[in-house]
């Protein structure tokens, strides 16, 4: 298989995303790779594979490779008066947050028909926003930690401590616990920067994180290991990232049956038919024995990788959802001339 | 990073700012030059002085911090002033490189830390005067764009607000705003500074009546491989 990898962005999480790409060069390296690097000025870059490296993005290096362009059904490199269409399967795009989670790689690769591996539209906007990811949540009665909701306001009704999320980032960015109220000012300060929309979550102590990924393949629902991820109070932005190239791989979470068969079924339901396409990890809270989503990553840091047995396998056989083609056959034009006597 | 949006006189200013050790005691307010930003200010001084509350701030017109106004350089510490209210900061520990030393005096803090401070200002040489008379006669015929041709690096790539800012901060004479700083101050210098030479930080140090004057190797940005020691230095200043 000829698969792309697309990564870069305009995103707080770009560097994240490099980080990603060099990680699955090495994790995906039975595959006929082709790395497509975004810079943050929506250039798309063909790079080598020998020189996936971090230098060459922070050098600024990159901008010596080939420009690409999106062409109806593929990339193109442009010369003078020629142009060759890259020989590409699929694009894996591995943008982690705005740009390839916001609906936007989406919809352009929709836009130029080409084949991806990433969530379609609509799973981006519900994925991206987490207000509208408890929405999602409840509409498939998958439950969630309570919240509320400030657009501009300073203060919440939720005792201390509590969460301030940003809705419209991924990852652990402008988060902070607020454990006492002279804490509250900077933290809302530091959030409201990022967005003028914020979730405010109690936050609860001890709480037991377990996370799953998944992705619909030919033969079925295809469902990783459930993992207890490594956490201090909670991950932040370094952590979370420091910590995802790893190699090893991740122990299984020691949980019931029962747990483990709870945690697939909220996956599944989460998933279903949504996430069609893309490769997502769900990570959940279990709060006295009670299975609440806490958060879907529609791109997971390295695909989650660490998760999967054979995850080469889980790309290869990850079945991508039939596009609806409309096909414009001019009938309705047709009939008001006939109607008119044009005919 | 965190973003604080409040009225001043009218306007609307917006200042980015950022806390390191938001528990800890004594506060210390670092500012940065003209054409900066708290960034190399947090590079240089993130990991030293952990037991004072850093303030890093973009001054308005810098880094992520909106201007709408021409401010002088009276205006800037009036901003800040209210800034410091909403965020319950208090001035123990003021550092001012550059331009921020001048703003940094005039918020008269307990200790103030003047890293090549702007202030004094040294006769222009014949070559910009020529420039100068030049442009103004250009000006007087219409012909506007010599005068850009001719504009320092630093006010090239700023807007018409912010030139103007700049012309009104960049020759203030902060002679008796020195002189009548009565606190602590640690004054530090780049021995080989181009933009602000030694010898105005001699004069500084003979304007204000208790100071330390310490020169580093390096030039105008010395303090970034001599953060350590100014560190040892504020801290050992300040609790004395």
């Amino acid at each position: 298989m000829n698969l792309a990898i697309l990564f870069g962005g305009a995103s707080y999480e770009h560097e994240i995303s490099i980080v990603s790409a060099i990680t699955l060069k090495d994790k995906l390296s039975s595959l006929d790779l082709t790395f497509i690097f975004l810079d943050q000025d929506h250039t798309f870059y063909l790079i080598d594979a020998d020189k996936m490296r971090a230098k060459t993005f922070s050098s600024g290096s990159y901008k010596q490779f080939k420009q690409l362009n999106l062409e109806k059904g593929g990339f193109v490199q442009r010369a003078f008066l020629s142009s060759k269409r890259l020989v590409i399967d699929k694009v894996l795009n591995l943008i982690h947050g705005a740009d390839g989670e916001d609906a936007t790689v989406a919809s352009l690769f929709e836009f130029y028909d080409i084949a991806y591996i990433g969530p379609r539209k609509d799973a981006s906007v519900m994925s991206f926003d987490k207000f509208l990811t408890k929405a999602y949540a409840s509409a498939c009665e998958v439950d969630t930690v309570s919240y509320e909701l400030l657009s501009g306001q300073r203060e919440t009704k939720i005792p201390l401590p509590f969460i301030i999320k940003p809705t419209r980032l991924g990852s652990s960015i402008g988060v902070s616990i607020v454990k006492a109220q002279d804490e509250l000012d900077y933290a809302l300060d530091v959030a409201y920067e990022l967005d003028d929309r914020l979730l405010i979550e109690p936050f609860i102590e001890g709480v037991k994180e377990y996370n799953v990924a998944g992705c619909m393949s030919a033969s079925g629902l295809e469902l990783s290991i459930v993992e207890e991820p490594q956490k201090e109070e909670f991950l932040d932005f370094d952590k979370k990232y420091l910590d995802f190239s790893r190699s090893q791989k991740v122990h299984e979470a020691d949980i019931s049956d029962a747990l483990k068969q709870e945690l697939y079924t909220a996956f599944e339901k989460i998933y279903l038919p949504v996430f069609e396409g893309a490769l997502i990890r769900c990570d959940f809270f279990v709060v006295e024995g009670k299975v609440l989503l806490n958060e879907i990553n529609p791109i997971p840091g390295s695909m989650a990788n660490y998760l999967f047995t054979d995850f080469t396998e889980v790309i290869k056989n990850l079945s991508l959802p039939k596009k609806k083609e409309i096909r414009v056959n001019y009938n309705y034009l047709h009939s008001i001339r006939s109607a008119k006597g044009k005919a | 990073m965190a973003l604080k949006s409040f009225q001043h006189d009218q306007h609307t200013y917006s200042i980015a700012y950022e806390i390191v050790n938001p528990t800890a005691k004594h506060d210390i307010i670092i500012l940065h030059g003209w054409g900066s930003s708290k960034e190399i200010m947090k590079q240089a001084f993130e990991p030293y002085m952990g037991r004072f509350r850093h303030i890093y701030i973009d001054l308005p017109g810098f880094g992520g911090s909106i201007n709408h106004t021409v401010l002088d350089t009276t205006e800037y510490a009036r901003i800040l002033e209210a800034f410091f209210e909403l965020i319950a900061a208090k001035k123990e520990i003021i550092v001012g490189h550059s331009f921020g030393g001048k703003v940094a005096t005039l918020l008269n803090p307990d200790l103030l830390v003047l890293l090549s401070s702007a202030g004094i200002s040294v006769p222009k040489p014949l070559k910009i005067k020529m420039k100068i008379k030049l442009t103004k006669f250009a000006n007087a015929l219409g012909i506007k764009k010599l005068g850009k041709l001719f504009r320092a690096k630093d006010a090239k790539a700023l807007n018409t607000l912010m030139y103007e800012t700049f012309k009104k901060v960049v020759d203030e004479d902060f002679t008796d705003e020195f002189k009548s700083f009565h606190n602590k101050a640690l004054i530090c210098w780049g021995e080989d500074d181009t933009a602000t030479p030694l010898l105005s930080g001699q004069k500084i140090s003979n304007l204000i009546d208790k100071n330390r004057f310490t020169v580093y190797q390096g030039d105008h940005f010395f303090f970034i491989n001599r953060a350590k020691s100014i560190a040892s230095e504020i801290e050992e200043e300040y609790l004395k």
